[in-house]
């Protein structure tokens, strides 16, 4: 069914490299991942088109890429330049403030294990229940719950202190 | 909505729109779409990795196969699992019995794309690799080859009774044990990761040089491919060795023994003991597909690979482990 892929791919291709992008902090690693993906997806397509939920498939496919990659760059890399950026960045003065927070939380994101961060940006990008961020990564429903939980209360420890030093 | 879950969210959201621009892609998968599925069939390989395998852990009990019951009717399946120092897969053979005592022996390229249950498409020797890593209470070296027995036996449709590891970097030892390994080369091979520096055409590796020349992955036109055609190559030397110098074998079993393992409910004996004595072991490679431009791996036709391995081997496979004569060139 080579139209249905076609179609598929036409239209995520954008919201999966955005999902890529988004788990891997690294947008060239997430192209690597999305087409070798879905390179994989079309050499089986006829299995997956005819699956319920293709879209959750191809994102397993592109989540197992991202996690099985061994030469990625070092997280302590990726985190130091996106504070760099933060610091360079903003130049004007209002929306200034409200840049630096947010891309000083891109930072700590990027610095989270993979795992836990696959599994927040599934709830808080994608949207995704329990249950699909658990087929999506492989693993149980409470494991997804206590990756977010972790996730979460580095990011509120780090939060707290951040604000803090800024004011 | 908590503001810290605004903001996970804004920031989540502008790491998204970093993305590249999805009309790149576009081209680049159109550039890279799939060609069609070539069969690359290894022939030629004489190797006798099997005999060789079965010879490094049959137990120094040797001389009871010859008091042996004749071989029981049943095929028995095995596969030898060849490790790097950092617990990679690097070498996966599926070695069987058959009903008429005949042994052949059957290489998996590492690089075979396959299912791993749990964690979706990935390379064959990730089975391993990705249990070994996430063993949690029990010996890791069990649970990778345990999860790869598996993975195997879904990819070939093939029940596997045991299993036996080897450090491939004993292989050097080997090499040293039997006084050198010959090999012979199409061309020379220079990479400075496996440190392989050697000439053209026929020559004797020492315990180093066979090491590396075992190892050596980039700069080879196959990859992944060319290098089971190495292991092949070697395993027919030595096996070649062996037959003319059997008192070598002692040897061989000192230098390797404390290297491998084998899962604890195989009777390797009995194993041995359903060959047929002296008869011809049969190599062969199982189709893979093409690997396109960057595709890190092998595609596999599933429905191909059974075939092959259900009907292998077939008249006319190549048959190994000929006394004194000289091995096929490898690149």
């Amino acid at each position: 069914m080579p139209d249905g892929y076609d179609q598929f791919v036409a239209d995520r291709l954008d919201r999966l490299l955005r999902y890529a992008t988004a788990i891997t902090c690294d947008k060239h690693l997430a192209q690597d991942v999305v087409q070798n993906a879905l390179l994989k997806a079309q050499q089986r397509w006829d299995r997956i088109g005819a699956m319920d939920a293709p879209y959750l498939y191809v994102k397993r496919i592109v989540t197992n890429e991202y996690l099985s990659w061994r030469h990625r760059r070092a997280a302590r890399d990726i985190a130091s330049s996106h504070s760099a950026l933060a610091e360079i960045g903003p130049t004007v003065a209002d929306p200034a403030v409200q840049h630096a927070e947010r891309d000083a939380m891109r930072a700590r994101i990027a610095v989270l294990p993979r795992k836990q961060r696959a599994a927040l940006v599934l709830r808080y990008y994608e949207d995704s229940t329990d249950a699909e961020i658990a087929a999506v990564l492989g693993c149980t429903e409470g494991t997804v719950r206590s990756h977010i939980s972790l996730a979460l209360r580095t990011l509120r420890a780090n939060a707290t202190r951040t604000v803090a030093e800024v004011l | 909505m908590s503001e810290l879950d605004n903001l996970i969210r804004q920031a989540i959201a502008a790491e998204a729109d970093e993305r590249v621009d999805p009309r790149t892609v576009l081209a680049e998968l159109h550039r890279r779409r799939r060609r069609p599925l070539g069969l690359i069939i290894a022939a030629g390989a004489t190797a006798a990795a099997v005999a060789i395998a079965v010879a490094l852990i049959v137990p120094r009990t040797t001389p009871t196969v010859n008091n042996a019951a004749p071989p029981a009717g049943t095929p028995q399946t095995a596969l030898l699992i060849g490790l790097d120092d950092h617990a990679h897969a690097d070498a996966i053979v599926l070695a069987r019995v058959g009903a008429d005592g005949e042994l052949s022996a059957v290489s998996l390229p590492r690089d075979s794309l396959v299912d791993v249950e749990g964690h979706g498409l990935n390379r064959l020797n990730a089975a391993y690799a990705i249990a070994h890593q996430e063993a949690k209470g029990e010996d890791p070296d069990e649970a990778g080859a345990r999860s790869l027995v598996k993975t195997v036996e879904q990819v070939t449709g093939t029940k596997i009774d045991h299993y036996a590891a080897v450090k491939m970097s004993s292989f050097g030892q080997v090499a040293s044990a039997l006084g050198g390994v010959d090999v012979c080369l199409t061309k020379p091979a220079r990479d400075h990761y496996s440190g392989v520096d050697l000439p053209a055409g026929e020559q004797t590796l020492s315990g180093d040089q066979a090491l590396a020349f075992l190892r050596q992955r980039f700069g080879l036109d196959k990859g992944d491919l060319d290098r089971v055609a190495r292991q092949q190559a070697f395993l027919a030397s030595v096996a070649a060795k062996l037959v003319r110098s059997p008192d070598k074998l002692d040897d061989l079993v000192r230098a390797v023994g404390p290297h491998v393992r084998v899962d604890s409910g195989w009777d390797v004996l009995a194993f041995v003991k359903r060959m047929t004595p002296g008869s011809a072991v049969r190599m062969g490679t199982i189709p893979v597909g093409t690997p396109s431009n960057e595709t890190p791996g092998l595609p596999l036709d599933l429905t191909a690979v059974r075939e092959f391995v259900a009907k292998f081997p077939a008249e006319g496979a190549p048959t190994g482990g000929t006394p004194g004569k000289t091995t096929a060139c490898v690149s």
